[in-house]
């Protein structure tokens, strides 16, 4: 079987790291060898590799950023990334951080990428168009060319991840859809998934859209819940 | 209705920019780096400025000087460099400069760390510099609330002409949610709307157009004047300003005291507990100073006890005593540093504390 790398890069809040642990543990439970990375090195306060989630996911080798989880950020990665490209994984994910300074991160590997056989990498970008910087085509577009150009890396599909934390309603996904279906046809860069909570996501796909700018319908779980994200003020 | 998902400390930025604000001082620390980051690719779109001063004195001098123009100017920082700020957050409290000073509390003392914490409530609300002075301090508990009291909060600063200052933690800048925001004010400040404020001076112009910004008073009486000026003003403050949130504390048994963060963990906990039968409400100060206090009392007078919940050793536990005296019984829990008090450890310390009765 051949290795499955799935690099998730997009702006910021986007909800990169979500998708990443879904992806990841979604592997595991197919009995899949998983190895995930946290390539953040934007946003350091809250990240994957919290310590309780680790001893969780035993199943999934997980490789975080030196220091990280000890309130001390040095920003450097350890070599253990290596690893990604050197053992045989079936699927591997990176978390990498947001935008453009986000995805520079995977520059320094672009030789590793490049050396993988056809189809076995996904550069996924991560869009959701409820974030102040990723709300209009135009801005899309240029995060895309941004991102490519400092991680060295060609992305070849679009995920929709479009929501609005605990208040997401189908109409995120479907405003997504619009929007990402316009990017997608002034870039070519197909729609890869599509993603949500399951009943939003049952809902939007009930609705009749073209399945050529949904992809592949991802119910996705929450497990970066914290204790005050229960308590949102109602508007 | 439109909503858009952002990080606390760029919600809180953009904010206090829709609320008029054009000048940024600061210098980075953790967690707030972020404002300062937001600030300095906002401001020059806006033809506001952004200046990262050489350290958080500088900083806050910055302010002052652009406050005594007449200007809305902000500066933000996290405890260590909130500590530096103090002597000048004195001086603009004795010359009477308003402006908007953001702590996004971390673990204290000294550097601590860089995890949430309310250890600076003292710091705030009970002067963290030198003489008979206070602040408008607002704790708020979702960006969707700082977003909102930083539309009125310039306002109330000029009324009053005194420092404002928001309250937050490492988590309410960090952390995500939906929110909506304001539309954007334009704020020019005139002779007419701030008479006091330094708006230009040229030699034949009358004497009265000279505005000096100051709080140094060498005569004893003059000082003594001017304090009872202060004080009138915060006593008119206390009057009008409070602002509060009682959490089903109608029919409740035990009331949680908490503020910021914390009382929004609170109140998932009380949520809880009320699932399990226990009767618990939360009260929850939005302003810390001034302190709710005459309303607590009234929250709390049907109640068996109050818990106090901080993620501090509790500070503003003394408040709460003040407010309610010996009519009740007040318990605490929470922790020092930076661990921020879980819905599980709330809900076992309640259900602790009733058995206990």
């Amino acid at each position: 079987m051949s290795k499955k790398m799935f690099v998730l890069i997009g702006n910021y809040g986007s909800g990169k790291t979500e998708l990443a642990l879904n992806f990841a543990i979604a592997a595991a439970a197919r009995g899949e060898r998983t190895e995930l990375l946290d390539l953040d090195m934007v946003n350091t306060y809250f990240r994957l590799t919290e310590p309780g989630r680790l001893t969780r996911m035993k199943e999934i080798r997980i490789v975080s950023p030196n220091f990280s989880n000890s309130s001390v950020e040095t920003l450097s990665l350890p070599a253990e990334v290596q690893s990604a490209f050197d053992m045989n994984w079936d699927t591997v994910v990176f978390d990498v951080g947001g935008d453009a300074v986000g995805a520079t991160a995977l520059g320094r590997y672009r030789e590793d990428f490049m050396e993988l056989g056809d189809g076995e990498l996904e550069v996924l970008n991560v869009v959701n168009i409820r974030r102040p910087l990723a709300g209009t085509v135009e801005k899309i577009r240029h995060l895309q060319e941004e991102m490519e150009l400092h991680s060295r890396l060609k992305i070849t599909g679009m995920i929709n991840n479009t929501n609005l934390a605990q208040m997401t309603t189908p109409e995120e996904l479907r405003d997504g859809y619009e929007m990402i279906k316009q990017v997608s046809e002034l870039t070519g860069v197909p729609v890869k998934y599509t993603s949500g909570k399951k009943k939003m996501l049952d809902i939007f796909l009930s609705e009749g859209h073209d399945p050529k700018y949904i992809g592949t319908p991802m119910a996705i779980d929450t497990y970066m819940a914290r204790d005050w994200d229960s308590w949102i003020q109602s508007l | 209705m439109s909503l858009t998902l952002m990080k606390g400390s760029e919600a809180i930025a953009e904010a206090a920019i829709r609320a008029g604000a054009r000048f940024f001082f600061g210098y980075p620390i953790t967690p707030q780096t972020e404002i300062p980051e937001y600030m300095s690719a906002r401001m020059p779109e806006i033809g506001g400025c952004f200046l990262q001063a050489e350290s958080e004195v500088a900083a806050i001098n910055m302010v002052y000087g652009a406050a005594g123009t007449g200007a809305r100017v902000i500066t933000s920082s996290s405890s260590p460099g909130v500590s530096l700020k103090q002597e000048g957050i004195s001086y603009m409290a004795g010359a009477q400069l308003p402006a908007v000073i953001l702590n996004v509390m971390r673990g204290g003392p000294g550097l601590g760390s860089i995890q949430a914490s309310q250890g600076d409530y003292f710091q705030a609300v009970k002067g963290g510099g030198n003489g008979d002075y206070h602040l408008l301090t607002y704790a708020p508990s979702s960006i969707q609330e700082a977003i909102n009291i930083m539309q009125f909060a310039y306002d109330k600063a000029e009324k009053y002409r005194v420092p404002c200052m928001f309250l937050a933690d490492g988590v309410m800048c960090q952390m995500m949610e939906p929110v909506e925001m304001p539309p954007m004010v334009e704020y020019k400040a005139t002779r007419e709307n701030k008479p006091w404020a330094a708006h230009g001076y040229k030699p034949g112009d009358a004497p009265e157009r000279r505005a000096v910004i100051n709080s140094l008073f060498i005569n004893t009486e003059e000082l003594s004047v001017h304090n009872d000026h202060l004080q009138a003003i915060y006593r008119e403050i206390e009057k009008n300003e409070k602002m509060w949130e009682c959490y089903n504390t109608e029919d409740a048994e035990i009331i949680i005291t908490a503020f910021g963060t914390v009382a929004r963990i609170a109140k998932t906990a009380a949520d809880i507990l009320r699932g399990k039968g226990y009767k618990v409400g939360v009260f929850r100060p939005i302003t810390v100073w001034p302190f709710p206090s005459e309303e607590l009392k009234a929250a709390v007078s049907g109640c068996d006890a109050i818990l106090d919940v901080e993620c501090n050793e509790g500070q503003m536990m003394e408040d709460v005593r003040l407010a309610v005296g010996d009519s009740k019984p007040v318990h605490y829990f929470g922790h020092c540093g930076s661990q921020i008090p879980t819905t599980e450890e709330i809900v076992a310390e309640v259900i602790k504390l009733k058995e206990g009765m």
